[in-house]
């Protein structure tokens, strides 16, 4: 939407949280449906699931992990993890979605989901990265967003390594990144403008 | 010969332990309950022990105290969240001792908030209809203004003399709501719980009363008149 145009309606800052939350919110709730599937699939061999150590890819990328950590980290910092996270899980989402397809064990409704959210992991960082543009225009956060910049830079060292991954386990760290991003737009919209709806 | 029987038979190690539930009330704290089995007739003494994901390390509860009876509490420093917690209970007595089966958790799928609070209930009136406005409190103890913890509400109505017959509604993250369609003269009870977005509903709240006014007389008065 460019500037001047008939019938184009900037967004406030709040509104776009507002977008970027709710697809988070999708985005996570999809995720934690297919999981349940992919319980009830390996529930007669649930052994084979736990125990391993199921160490995710992403588990480079330093996350707070309490309220006050995420509460204290600087603006600039919580944006750019939760855009590397949603980096990070570009390409295995996008194969995680070819193994789906491929995988005759389950139905289409699956392989859809999967396809789902490998389509929504983009928009979403497209999202993140709108409100991101939005923050620097207004001055609420400085221009040392790198991954605006060169997306690439922030994919994590060992960013190949879900390729040694099993499906189950992606789709866990999946979930439970998928999470920690929702929780972090939270935060990071009741920081910047607290009085809508936090 | 009666007591060297109820000796033999009495004495032995202690039943395993069973975990029955883990909760966190607010996402930054949470606590873990057991059930013991039988202490086989000794004096038995009860561990808890957790490993977190990706380490070895094994540690041992922080705190049995705050959380009451065959409980473990931890606090804001012990609770992380999106790592996994692998729990399991220990009893031991004099003639060994037994660990419960482990249970995996992770905090933010084990959220169960308290009821909200401050509930409270108006008879309003809209172009001579009365309604009743409902509102209240997230609970205390969730920081919802923070966007840690995000809550949505129910709510359910029902008449005094219809037990059982509860209407819900569904209010989404507003901490208002307003009831039409009352029945002259009746005297409603209203409740409301509330739920995080990837946890538990918590219980009800306390109940509040209300009496509506004698619409209907006064508006069949007015016809007569």
């Amino acid at each position: 939407c460019t500037n001047g145009q008939v019938g184009c309606h900037v967004l406030s800052l709040d509104n776009l949280f507002d977008r970027v939350i709710q697809h988070s919110a999708r985005m996570h709730g999809i995720s934690s449906d297919l999981h349940s599937e992919f319980e009830q699939y390996f529930l007669p061999s649930k052994n084979q699931i736990g125990r391993v150590g199921r160490i995710c890819h992403t588990s480079t990328i330093i996350t707070p992990n309490g309220k006050e950590n995420a509460q204290r980290m600087a603006r600039e910092q919580l944006t750019e993890v939760i855009l590397k996270l949603l980096i990070a899980w570009r390409d295995p989402l996008w194969h995680f979605h070819q193994s789906m397809a491929h995988h005759h064990d389950f139905n289409n409704f699956s392989s859809n989901k999967a396809l789902e959210m490998n389509d929504m992991v983009h928009e979403l960082r497209q999202g993140v990265e709108k409100v991101a543009e939005k923050m620097q225009v207004l001055g609420i956060i400085s221009n040392s967003v790198t991954s605006l910049a060169s997306p690439e830079v922030l994919l994590p060292s060992d960013s190949a390594d879900w390729r040694l991954m099993k499906d189950y386990d992606l789709l866990y760290c999946f979930r439970r990144d998928s999470n920690k991003v929702q929780n972090y737009l939270k935060i990071l919209k009741c920081r910047i403008v607290p009085n809508h709806g936090c | 010969f009666f007591t060297a029987h109820a000796k033999e038979k009495s004495y032995s190690p202690p039943e395993k332990p069973t975990q029955t539930r883990c909760r966190s009330p607010e996402k930054e704290t949470f606590t873990c309950w057991w059930e013991p089995g039988s202490d086989g007739g000794l004096p038995t003494t009860y561990a808890l022990y957790y490993r977190k994901e990706n380490s070895e390390t094994v540690y041992e509860c922080p705190d049995y105290h705050t959380a009451g009876e065959n409980s473990c509490f931890f606090n804001k420093n012990d609770t992380s969240i999106w790592v996994n917690y692998n729990i399991s209970v220990v009893a031991t007595n004099a003639l060994g001792r037994a660990f419960s089966d482990p249970v995996d958790i992770d905090v933010v799928y084990i959220v169960e908030p308290n009821p909200p609070e401050k509930l409270t209930v108006a008879v309003m009136e809209d172009k001579g209809w009365p309604f009743l406005l409902v509102s209240w409190e997230p609970p205390h103890k969730a920081d919802t203004r923070s966007g840690w913890i995000t809550l949505i509400y129910e709510l359910r109505v029902r008449l005094e003399e219809e037990e059982d017959d509860w209407e819900m509604h569904h209010a989404g993250q507003q901490k208002m709501f307003n009831i039409f369609s009352l029945r002259s003269g009746g005297e409603y009870l209203v409740e409301v719980r509330c739920k995080p977005d990837h946890g538990f509903w918590s219980e009800w709240s306390s109940t509040s009363y209300v009496k509506v006014p004698d619409y209907f007389h006064r508006e069949k008065s007015m016809w007569i008149l």
